[in-house]
Order: C-alpha cells, then structure tokens, then sequence
C-alpha cells in the first residue's frame, strides 16, 4: 500500500492530535494562538498539495475491501481538487476562529482541533470511492459540526443549532444508511466503479432505485438543498461565526463533491435519465432561498438563506451535467469559497463586539473599519453577480451550461429563467446589507473595530481570490475542467431523456 | 415451523425503519427521538446483515460495524448535548426549543 497517497490526511491528523495535546502544556493565555500553528501547518500542506495539480493527476484507488478490485480511497483530479479546496478553506476558517476566540468561554483548542478533524472527514470524502467510505467521512463531519455548532455553551442559541443539526443530521443519515443497504443488497457491491459497471442491469431494479434515492437524501441535506434545507437557516443563525462559515463553505462542498461521485461516477446513465428530478430541485432550491432571503433582519440567518439559494446555482451545474456544467460547478464553488469567508471574516469580527445580530449592527461600518466595509461591500457584490468580481463568471458559466444543455430538452429554459429571477432577487437583499454598511444611519457605538494581522491577511486573501478568479479565470477553469474529465463519467442529457418520455 | 427467508428480515427491518420515523416525527421528548433515531439506524444493521447473509457475502457485516460506531460517537455527542440543554432550560421538550425564528 501506497502511503504517500494519504499524505495529507496524515498530516491533518497530526497537526489536529497535536494541537489537542498542545493544550495540555500551554498556558491558558496562549491556547488561542494554537490556532495560527494549525493555519500554518494547513497552509504547508495545502503549498504542498499543489504538486499533485501540477504533475498528471494520478487515478489510484487503494484498500478494496471483500477481493474487489477497486479500492474504497481514490486519489485522482477531482480529489485534488477539492482537498486544496478544504484546505484553504479550514485555514481561513482557523484564522477566523482565533480572531472570534474571545466569545468563546473555553476549550478553544479543541474548537481548533475539531475544525481540523471536519477538515479530514472533507478531505476523506473527496476520496471516496464506495458507499462505506461517504458514509463514514459524512458522519466525521456531521458529527464534529454538532460540536462545533454548540460550542457556545452559555448560549442557548447556540445549544439549539446544535440540537437541531444533530436530529436533523442523524435523520438523513439513517435515510442514507438504509439507502446503502438496499444498494449493497440489490448490487452486491457498494464501490462506486463496481456499481458504475453493473448499472444498466441495476436501472430496473427498484430496490436500487430506492436506495439511491435515500442515499440522495443524505447528500441533499449536507447541501442543504430544498425538502431538506429546513435546518439551515436555524443552524446557520444559532452557531457561532466560524463554524457557521465552514459550514457553508466545507460542508457543502463535501455534499457537492460527494453528490458528484455518486451521479457521475456511481451511476451517470441513470442521472442521464433524471434529469427532470434535478432540474426541479435545483429550480425551487433557488426560488426557496432567494424568497425567503428578502425579509430577513438577521445577518447570520440572511448568510442562511442566501446558501440555500447557492446550493440551488450549484445543483444548476449538476442538473446541466456533461463536462461543461460540472466545470461550472467547480469553478462557481471556488469562486464562492472566497466570497463566503471574506463575508464571514467581517461578520465575526462586527459579532464579536456586539450581542445583537441584526443588520444595523452593520451600519457605520464604512467609518469604524473602511477595510472591513470594503471587503463586506466587495463579497456581496460578487454574491450578487456583478461583472468583474468570482460570482459574475461563476453564474455565467452555470447559465451557459444550462443553455446549451436546452437545445436537446427544452425544460432546461425553464431552469435559466428562475435562476435568472432568483439572480434579480438576491441582488435585492446583498444590496441591502451595502445600503446598511454606508448609509444604513448612525451606530450608536462609533468605536473603530480593531482585528489582527492574520485576518487583515485572510481578508486580503479573499478578496485576491475573488477578483483573480472573475478576471483572469482561465487557469481556474481549466483545472477544474481536468479534475472533472479525468474523474467523472457524465453522459449527455441528450436521447435518453427523450426515449424515457 | 417455517425458516425465515431474505424477505422476512426485509419486511421486519422495513417496519422498524418506519417505526422509527414515526416516532421521530411524532414524539415530542429529545431523549425519545434520539431513541427513534437509533432504531431506524438498526433497521438499516439488520437489513445490511441479512443482505450479506443471503447473498454469501461479508461486506455488508463490515459495514454494520462500521454503523455502530458512528452511532455509538453520535449518542455520545448527543446526549451530552441534551444534558446541555436540560441543565439550561430544565427541559427536554422539542417545542421548547424556539429561540431561533425571524
């Protein structure tokens, strides 16, 4: 066995285990600046990943299990795509953290630590390559988010997210380990390639067909798309800041990435043959948040429903699948990495002053700290879709996607006309929240807002992200494009779809 | 005296799956969810296992390990977490948790 294909998720294991014992021998004053070690140790790895996105991506698959031939683990494009992606992620989400560690009452080491071991269940189910591995490395990740999402003991908002995430959690994957079931009793096999050879004598089975379908269940709640996007906006409200943002930002993308596999790696003839389903969910997914989005006066529960509404342009690019809409995917997921910590870094540093959580508290923000008002300005403006920032190309290539898709089945129209309602909505409230920053009226604290170097650093990370992936998104794209043909197997919407009808 | 076939076990697991989403949406006391909860877990176990059992494969017990684990790590995080709350709020009760709304 290979074990330099698990290089990173080693790495992650130490530096989370180290951080925990760490704690043991430092003094309590110095615990949260654990924190900048365990960025640091991120970005070495994530600096070091890029040499898997440089050289050919390798497509290895280790640890098969019952004298299969294919292995649970897959290190291939995809997987190095989206593990840089986690890891720049958790990095910026532990700087985040640190600046925010005054409102936590204690433990804040093994808030980092947990931060790391989400991290890891991300980076494993970017691997994944059976059903087993998903289940387990979601489970890593729900169950560490329960934690994270409650850390604030001595709040009750916050024991309610966790509560609330916790049933809702262990709901959906009760769905999906029955689904896993009925798959594995139906297939014999729970690894995706095994499944991916055997489908088109799975495709009548029902049994399997059920299986699937619960098994999407799982992955729909980590994506917080619409029947199961209940628990979002509470969760997202209650938690505290930075795990609000690697909520967002992580955990959605593990669902993305996870989604991706199983569609497209598991079982792409029969996602060529449901793609009414997708279009549906991705259709009412935006309409969902965007609506909801407006009359919203809570800045957390606003980031809430503005991620319902970006699961929603994600699933467009899924919806639209070949090539092209998976790329999309991809590209628009980055682009909104940025986007979404750069807005989650100023949010907690203005939370972190203040009990309320309302939209005032946003305004005078262009005069306590131009930098943060300007980086908040810039993150909505990208969220909203105006040219020269990430999320302008992102939807663009989304809505292209869907277009082209349109010439073989025409209900792909339908799809780019409520994107392009749920597009005009959103800018409705991310305008809102510039209005408040600058001429949202007084604030009766007029105090400026001091925060460190590092998040200054992040801050300036992010925005760099954000107008290098809208300006210049040709090497983004065309990583992305690798990652996804050398990993996935879409097929084209194409006859398919019309014979079914 | 007949014995029991792949279809017996599906049909009983089938029904504690069901039996416990009801009572996950019925029951009205976290600790009782919680409970539910578990048993839609050892529905999935039971078919898991009889699946590999009629189809002379070990995988699916593998995985019922693997199952239990992850259960057992969520019971362990969520009770601590309902302690959490009672110790907050002297309570246990679904409705009383409503601080969360626009």
């Amino acid at each position: 066995m290979n074990l330099s294909l698990f290089q990173s998720e080693i790495a992650v294991v130490l530096l989370g285990l180290g951080v925990l014992l760490a704690d043991l021998w430092l003094p309590s004053e110095a615990r949260n600046k654990l924190g900048y070690a365990a960025a640091a140790g991120l970005v070495a790895i994530f600096l070091y990943g890029f040499r898997g996105l440089l050289i050919d991506p390798v497509h290895v698959s280790v640890f098969p299990i019952g004298g299969s031939k294919f292995g649970m683990f897959i290190q291939d494009g995809l997987a190095v795509y989206f593990k840089q992606f986690f890891l720049l992620a958790a990095a910026i989400v532990l700087l985040m953290s640190v600046e925010y560690s005054s409102r936590f009452t204690a433990g804040i080491s093994e808030f980092y630590s947990l931060t790391l071991f989400a991290l890891l269940g991300m980076l494993f189910a970017a691997s994944s390559n059976d059903f087993v591995m998903m289940f387990v490395s979601l489970e890593l990740i729900t169950i560490t988010f329960v934690v994270l999402n409650s850390f604030q003991r001595n709040r009750m908002a916050s024991l309610e997210a966790g509560v609330k995430y916790l049933i809702i959690g262990a709901l959906a994957s009760a769905f999906m380990v029955f689904g896993i079931a009925l798959v594995f009793g139906s297939a014999g096999t729970t690894n995706f390639e095994e499944v991916r050879a055997l489908q088109k004598t799975l495709a009548a089975n029902p049994v399997f067909l059920v299986g699937l379908l619960l098994v999407t269940v799982g992955l729909g709640f980590k994506i917080a798309a619409v029947p199961f996007q209940i628990w979002a906006p509470d969760v997202y409200q209650g938690s505290p800041a930075p795990a609000t943002a690697f909520l967002a930002v992580g955990s959605k993308a593990a669902g993305i990435v996870l989604l991706m596999r199983v569609l497209f790696g598991a079982v792409p003839m029969l996602t060529s043959h449901a793609t009414k389903l997708l279009i549906v969910v991705a259709a009412i997914t935006i309409l969902y948040g965007a609506l909801c989005a407006i009359p919203q006066r809570n800045i957390k529960r606003l980031m809430g429903y503005s991620s319902i509404a970006n699961a929603g342009f994600l699933l467009l690019g899924v919806a639209a699948a070949p090539h092209e809409g998976l790329t999309a995917t991809l590209y628009y997921l980055t682009g909104y990495l940025f986007t979404v910590l750069a807005a989650f870094l100023v949010i907690a540093v203005v939370l972190r002053e203040t009990e309320s959580e309302d939209i005032s508290v946003l305004h005078g923000l262009g005069h306590r700290s131009p930098y943060l008002a300007l980086a908040l300005t810039l993150s909505m403006v990208s969220l909203a879709g105006v040219p020269p920032l990430a999320g302008f190309f992102g939807k663009f290539l989304l809505l292209r996607s869907v277009m082209a898709a349109g010439t073989l089945d025409s209900s792909y129209y339908l799809l780019v006309a409520v994107a392009v309602v749920g597009v005009v909505l959103s800018i409705y409230y991310y305008l809102g929240i510039i209005r408040a920053i600058y001429w949202g009226g007084t604030n009766p604290d007029k105090s400026v807002l001091r925060f460190g170097i590092t998040t200054k650093v992040a801050l300036a990370i992010c925005i760099a992200g954000m107008l290098y992936a809208g300006v210049l998104p040709h090497f983004l794209v065309q990583t992305a494009s690798n990652a996804v043909g050398s990993s996935l197997h879409p097929e084209p919407v194409t006859a398919q779809t019309s014979a079914a009808r | 005296m007949i014995t029991p076939t792949l279809q017996h076990y599906l049909v009983v697991s089938g029904l504690l799956f069901c039996l416990g989403l009801l009572g996950v949406l019925a029951r009205r006391n976290l600790l009782v969810v919680y409970m539910s909860l578990e048993l839609m877990l050892n529905a999935a176990n039971l078919a898991l296992v009889a699946f590999s059992h009629f189809n002379n494969q070990l995988n699916g017990q593998v995985m019922v390990f693997f199952i239990i684990t992850v259960a057992a790590a969520e019971v362990a995080v969520g009770l601590a977490l309902i302690v959490a709350i009672y110790r907050k709020r002297q309570t246990a009760h679904v409705e009383d948790l409503s601080s969360l709304k626009f």
